[in-house]
């Protein structure tokens, strides 16, 4: 395995969280999609997000990389307040995947990362014009840091393959690859493995351990609680935009209220379902999706 | 749903899939006799070919010679379409004889170009006869070519698809580096002689020549028929990887053949002009592909901008009713020109950060219009609103006007040949420019907006100002190709810039091919020949153009020359080969470990 070569850049404050989340609160109209919620994110640490459909865990993503402006409350990475617009954040060091995946699907593997390169790149309009030597420096740079990734995340015979047809899996480990080609701090990734079989469901586990020892920290969305409890060092449980519970994964495992909140059913039950590999998310017709929905 | 098996019968065993239609029984009904059909639809053409094809001498018009229906009476003229039809029709026998790899597929693009040329010449016969009578029998003669070459092309069409269509070959060969140029060179300057006999054929129509119309037409339907039949032979696509390995010696090739054109049959003033004038809305379509081939923003009011950088030029040029009493040199009109235009594109582009799709499409709209009513009411003096801008100087160099003839070397070139040259370099830089920008971090950007602006942003892609770019870059190509238009037309009049000229650059970029350099040009060529070529139809010329456009976007989406992604897309074909890495995942899972 090739990593990429270096860690994000300088300017890191020693102990103190990366990322805080401080009292955010999201009202779509009447809807509170996410009441109050807070939290902090270390160095080097995986945190997962775990919570039933609608409990607003993707509208959470979506306030910290500035998509959408929280009603209150307050987004910070490393102790400076984040501005209110995705292209800004994804440069001051947060990146991210989406759950519905958002590749540029008629771009090439490669050109898809070389997208996520934009903003690490210098290229005047004049030099784009000229194609001066500088100009080929910068390109030829940005094409060789563009090849580790993809071989990082596994996908370097495909590089020139267009992304839309991709196998499903690997276009979710492309959008990994050009999230991490903007040299972030920060990766927040939602259900990366989604419609994921077992065995590409350990490769991603692995993955994402290869990218917290780059220094990148994490923040993981996936309804596979087996997944989250054996990969991160935290767990978040939002139940109805509210944040329910904070712990160690064996903390949060066996906490009753979880128990109760997420899954609403007597914990024996649950028991069985929190160690099944299905996730909640695949039962079909069960009784707690979107029960929480406007 | 019934069932017409008889009573008692097994039922016969059906594929998974849906019931077979009506076609494709049929199809398989004639499976074994595919060789005949195919042999017999090549002989009828070459029959069709030599029969008569009107039962009507027209005498009419100001030049007898050419008025009349004789070209399509006389049997053993073989002229014009027939010589097409016989070279299809041999090449339909031998292909139905021989075994050449996917000769399925080849006779189908013969088949088309048979059925195109028999429905072209026909319906020219039929509308001038006055009636079907003139391609079958009236008063004793008997005329029946088109009726049989249509049959002809039918046959053949249906003997490939009986004796099942190939998937394309694909071509590895590789020889030496000076032998693939050498067939680069051969293939371009066949590919000059095409672009001259399709410019060329029919002559220049109007009421000179009242079959123009119909023998372009014709010969389009041929050169359609022809190059399907080498797509599917898979050689122009091997061509393509070839100059895909020589792609700068590809480039000055074909760059020294567009300046050889005016040593052609082409070679004269009307048609320096009218390839002038291909070469002018060539550039600005240029432009108008960065906005809405790479950035995926529809501008319909784009010629407005071709307009400021003719109108910039002609009150520069020292005209006589120019509003500034200067005359600069061209080349310093072009640049300033062009920074107006550029600084107009990004004033239009501004509402972008506001507005998505369809509002962008109105403001861009509204822009247009605003445009062409000021430049009617001779705003500031600047536009000489229904008096237009006449009398603008020729571009000089060293003394010569780029107007008057020049002779190379004892050969004598038509008049307008300088502006031709001129032109197809200007041509040349601005299709530079565009593939420069679109291999750039601002390119990708660009088609990354395109495809998913809120994807885009969230990769750090501040959209506003990478739209506004876009506009801006478009905009001063236009008003680069803008001061050149004004110097040859001599005269510039809002007129010139009008909704349609915009839908039409419109229609010229996504008929070429979203996004790509040679798809601009293809389409701007066709767009602007089209309509010089069927003048004499005039009341149909529309409907013939809107035709055209609806068959080209039905039988091929992707433009004429699709993107170099969906061209390496088209080569493979799914049907015969799995999406790639399909089952690898698990193979690929411990590579990130
Ligand atoms: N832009 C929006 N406007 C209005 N309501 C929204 C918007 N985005 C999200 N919501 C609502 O906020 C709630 C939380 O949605 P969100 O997508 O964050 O849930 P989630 O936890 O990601 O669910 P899932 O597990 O299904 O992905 C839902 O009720 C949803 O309908
Ligand atoms: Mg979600």
């Amino acid at each position: 395995m090739s990593a990429p070569s270096a860690a994000p850049e300088a300017g890191r404050t020693g102990g103190g969280p990366i990322l805080a989340a401080a009292g955010v609160t999201m009202q779509f109209g009447g809807l509170r999609a996410l009441g109050d919620v807070s939290f902090d994110l270390m160095e080097g640490q995986i945190i997962g997000l775990i919570g039933p459909n609608g409990a607003g865990k993707t509208t959470l993503f979506n306030c910290l990389t500035g998509l959408y402006a929280p009603t209150s409350g307050s987004v910070s990475l490393r102790g400076e307040r984040l501005p209110q617009d995705p292209a800004l954040v994804t440069e001051k060091g947060i990146a991210r995947t989406f759950q519905n995946i958002r590749l540029f699907p008629s771009m090439t593997a490669e050109e898809n990362v070389l997208v996520g390169r934009h903003v690490r790149m210098k290229q005047s309009p004049l030099s784009s014009l000229l194609h001066g030597p500088k100009f080929k420096r910068s390109e030829a740079a940005a094409r060789v840091r563009s090849g580790e990734l993809l071989n990082f995340v596994g996908l370097g015979r495909f590089s020139d393959e267009l992304a839309r047809n991709l196998p499903y899996g690997d276009q979710r480990r492309l959008e990994i690859a050009r999230a991490l080609a903007t040299d972030p701090s920060v990766l927040l990734l939602d259900e990366p493995t989604a419609g994921m079989n077992a065995q590409e469901t350990e490769a991603t586990r692995q993955l994402i351990f290869a990218i917290r020892d780059l220094g990148i920290s994490v923040v993981v969305i996936e309804h596979d609680t087996k997944f989250i409890f054996t990969l991160c060092d935290r767990v978040l449980v939002l139940v109805q935009g509210e944040l329910l519970v904070e712990g160690g994964p064996d903390e949060v495992r066996g906490d009753p209220r979880v128990v109760e909140a997420y899954l609403g059913a007597p914990p024996e039950e649950v028991e069985a379902r929190l160690y099944s590999s299905a996730a909640v998310d695949e039962s079909p017709g069960g009784a707690h999706r979107k029960e929480d929905g406007p | 749903m019934t069932t017409t098996s008889p009573a008692g019968a097994p039922p016969a065993p059906r594929p998974a899939g849906p019931p077979p239609g009506r076609t494709a029984r049929l199809i398989a009904a004639l499976g074994p006799h595919a060789t005949v059909l195919r042999g017999a639809g090549g002989l009828l053409t070459l029959i069709g070919a030599l029969l008569p094809w009107a039962t009507f001498v027209l005498n009419k018009g100001p030049y007898p010679d050419k008025a009349t229906l004789q070209y399509f009476v006389a049997p053993f003229g073989v002229t014009g379409f027939r010589w097409q039809l016989l070279l299809f029709g041999i090449a339909a026998l031998v292909l139905a004889l021989a075994p050449v790899p996917a000769r399925g597929r080849l006779l189908r693009g013969l088949a088309w170009g048979i059925i195109g040329i028999a429905v072209v010449n026909g319906l020219f016969i039929t509308v001038e006869g006055g009636g079907l009578g003139a391609i079958t029998v009236t008063d004793g003669s008997v005329a029946c070519g088109a009726v049989v070459t249509l049959l002809a092309g039918v046959l053949v069409e249906l003997g490939a698809r009986a004796g099942g269509i190939e998937p394309r070959p694909v071509w590895t060969w590789r020889f030496g580096p000076w032998v693939e140029r050498a067939v680069l060179v051969v293939v371009y300057v066949l590919m000059l002689f095409v672009v001259a006999a399709t410019l060329t054929s029919g002559g220049t129509g109007g009421a000179a020549n009242r079959y123009s119309g119909a023998v372009f037409l014709s010969f389009l339907a041929a050169l359609g028929g022809a190059f399907a039949a080498l797509h599917a032979s898979g050689l122009m696509t091997w061509v393509a990887t070839v100059a895909e390995r020589h792609r700068v010696f590809s480039v000055l090739v074909l760059l020294a053949m567009a300046l050889a054109l005016p040593l052609t049959a082409a070679g004269n003033e009307y048609w320096m002009t009218v390839a002038a004038n291909i070469g002018v809305y060539a550039a600005t379509a240029i432009g108008l592909n960065i906005v809405v081939g790479l950035a995926g923003l529809l501008d319909l009011g784009y010629v407005a901008f071709l307009g400021i950088g003719a109108f910039v030029a002609a009150n520069l040029s020292g005209a006589a009713a120019a509003k500034f009493d200067v005359h600069l040199p061209f080349a310093l009109v072009m640049v300033i020109s062009a920074v107006i235009a550029g600084m107009f594109g990004a004033v239009v582009g501004s509402p972008t950060l506001r507005v998505r799709g369809d509002y962008l499409a109105i403001v861009t709209l509204a822009f247009g219009e605003i445009f062409v009513r000021t430049a009617q009411n001779n705003i500031f003096g600047l536009t000489g609103g229904s008096n237009a801008i006449p009398g603008i100087p020729q571009v000089e160099l060293f003394g010569t006007r780029f107007s008057d003839r020049i002779a190379v070397a004892g050969i004598q070139l038509p008049a307008g040949v300088l502006y031709y040259l001129l032109i197809v370099f200007l041509v040349a830089i601005v299709m530079l420019v565009f593939s420069h920008l679109k291999e750039s971090r601002l390119g990708r950007a660009w088609i990354a907006i395109r495809e998913d602006e809120d994807a885009a942003r969230a990769m750090g892609i501040r959209t506003g100002p990478i739209k506004i770019m876009a506009f801006l870059c478009g905009a001063t190509l236009a008003g680069f190709a803008g001061a050149f238009f004004a110097h040859k037309t001599g005269t510039v009049s809002y007129e010139s810039f009008r909704f349609t000229e915009s839908v039409t650059l419109i229609a010229a970029v996504i008929l070429g091919g979203m996004g790509t350099v040679p798809g601009a040009v293809l389409g701007a060529s066709l767009l602007f020949v089209l309509p010089e070529k069927l003048r004499e139809f005039a009341d149909y010329r529309l409907l013939l153009f809107g035709l055209a456009l609806i068959l080209i976007m039905r039988f091929r989406p992707q433009g004429l020359v699709p993107d170099r992604h969906r061209r390496a897309e088209l080569a493979r074909d799914p049907a015969d080969e799995p999406p790639p890495g399909g089952s690898t995942a698990g193979s690929r899972a411990e590579v990130a470990a």
